[in-house]
């Protein structure tokens, strides 16, 4: 399957998974519910990432995987000095 | 997990109404143009809505989260959306972005109010100047571009494939790193700032950058917003619904990108920002245009 196919479609359920979550949190007036949904969706953008990797890494591009492994290096440092 | 438990507040269901509509509105508009809506978001939340600018910012790396993640299926599928490229200008946004974070602490919130007022009457001006997109001449090839392979094809409005070339990267990473930066800062995707430098330093085609931007922004928020949670600056009564509003909005937006007039929906965007940068400057004064917190 086509990578842009895949992450769109990656996206799009993420997107609805978390959504409904932080709704649901809302409703039942439960902050972690609302967190847990927040969290997941800031899942979304690294995980796209690591499919871009894992895409790259089967096609044999060495330069293009390399790239996307910095990128997830770089946020997990943003995560690191929060 | 190192974060504090957040108290739980009454909080009005109207609020949280509030909340969901501004963030659908101001998703929805930069979703017309191919952006998030952190940079109607941040105003409206800290100058109308008395929320503090630290969680404003939190609110909004959500909302462009939720902006990119939502509005990235149609880019994808329509090709447009440059994946390589894309991953290559992200390392130089993330790592702005991180920047930000290192520096957000030591940045009082007046000066984040008066950058921001600045930002705001950039972009204005950005979105004045918005080149019409001209065919795409043929360029001398730069070699090191070609071995990363960044050059694309996408289809324009009769279908036709057309082809594009990649041109000054250097100076297009150095602006993406910029953009990275302002975006932890401030709480905007940059996008606003994003696709103008793809347009005019990389040379792309303008739905390119468009596509590509809305997908970047997404990373560089996230680069960000991490560190935002851990600190306890993303509040779950506001954050959660402006996620939900944004989620809605960029869905809504990228239905009417095709049906409204570009030119139009350029001259309602510089309005609001010049009036929004004007609010900015009062806040950056110390001046409460609501009563609220600081």
């Amino acid at each position: 399957m086509k990578l842009e196919a895949v992450l769109a479609r990656v996206l799009e359920l993420g997107t609805w998974i978390a959504s409904a979550t932080i709704a649901l949190g809302l409703v039942a007036r439960d902050d972690r519910v609302v967190i847990a949904g927040i969290a997941g969706l800031l899942a979304l953008p690294p995980l796209r990432v690591l499919i871009m990797l894992a895409a790259f890494a089967r096609a044999r591009d060495v330069r293009a995987a390399s790239v996307a492994l910095l990128v997830l290096g770089v946020l997990a440092l943003g995560l690191a000095l929060g | 997990m190192p974060w504090a438990p957040i108290c739980r507040r009454p909080t009005d269901v109207s609020l949280l109404l509030i909340l969901f509509a501004v963030a659908l509105a101001a998703s929805a508009l930069g979703g017309m143009l191919g952006m998030a809506g952190g940079i109607f978001v941040v105003p409206v939340l800290t100058m109308f809505l008395g929320v503090p600018i630290r969680s404003a910012i939190g609110a909004s790396l959500i909302s462009v989260i939720a902006c990119s993640c939502a509005g990235a299926a149609p880019y994808l599928r329509a090709g447009l959306t440059n994946l390589r490229l894309a991953v290559v200008l992200e390392t130089a946004t993330t790592l702005g972005a991180v920047t930000g974070v290192v520096l957000a602490g030591a940045v009082p919130a007046a000066w984040l109010f008066a950058l921001f007022a600045a930002i705001l009457l950039v972009s204005a001006r950005q979105m004045r100047a918005r080149r019409v997109e001209a065919a795409v001449a043929a360029q001398p090839q730069d070699p090191a571009e070609d071995r990363w392979r960044l050059d694309g094809v996408y289809r324009d409005a009769n279908g036709d494939e057309r082809g594009y070339r990649v041109q000054r990267l250097p100076l297009g990473l150095a602006l993406m790193y910029g953009a990275g930066l302002l975006s932890a800062l401030l709480g905007i995707g940059s996008g606003v700032l994003k696709i103008p430098a793809m347009d005019s330093a990389l040379r792309l085609p303008i739905k390119v950058s468009s596509a590509t931007s809305n997908l970047m922004i997404g990373v560089t928020a996230t680069a960000s917003a991490g560190a935002f949670l851990l600190r306890g600056h993303v509040v779950p009564d506001v954050a959660g619904p402006v996620a939900l509003g944004s989620v809605a909005g960029a869905w809504l937006g990228a239905r009417v990108l095709l049906a409204m007039s570009g030119e139009r929906l350029r001259r309602l965007f510089v309005a609001i920002l010049v009036v929004l940068a004007a609010l900015m400057v009062l806040g950056a004064a110390g001046v409460d245009v609501v009563r609220g917190a600081g």
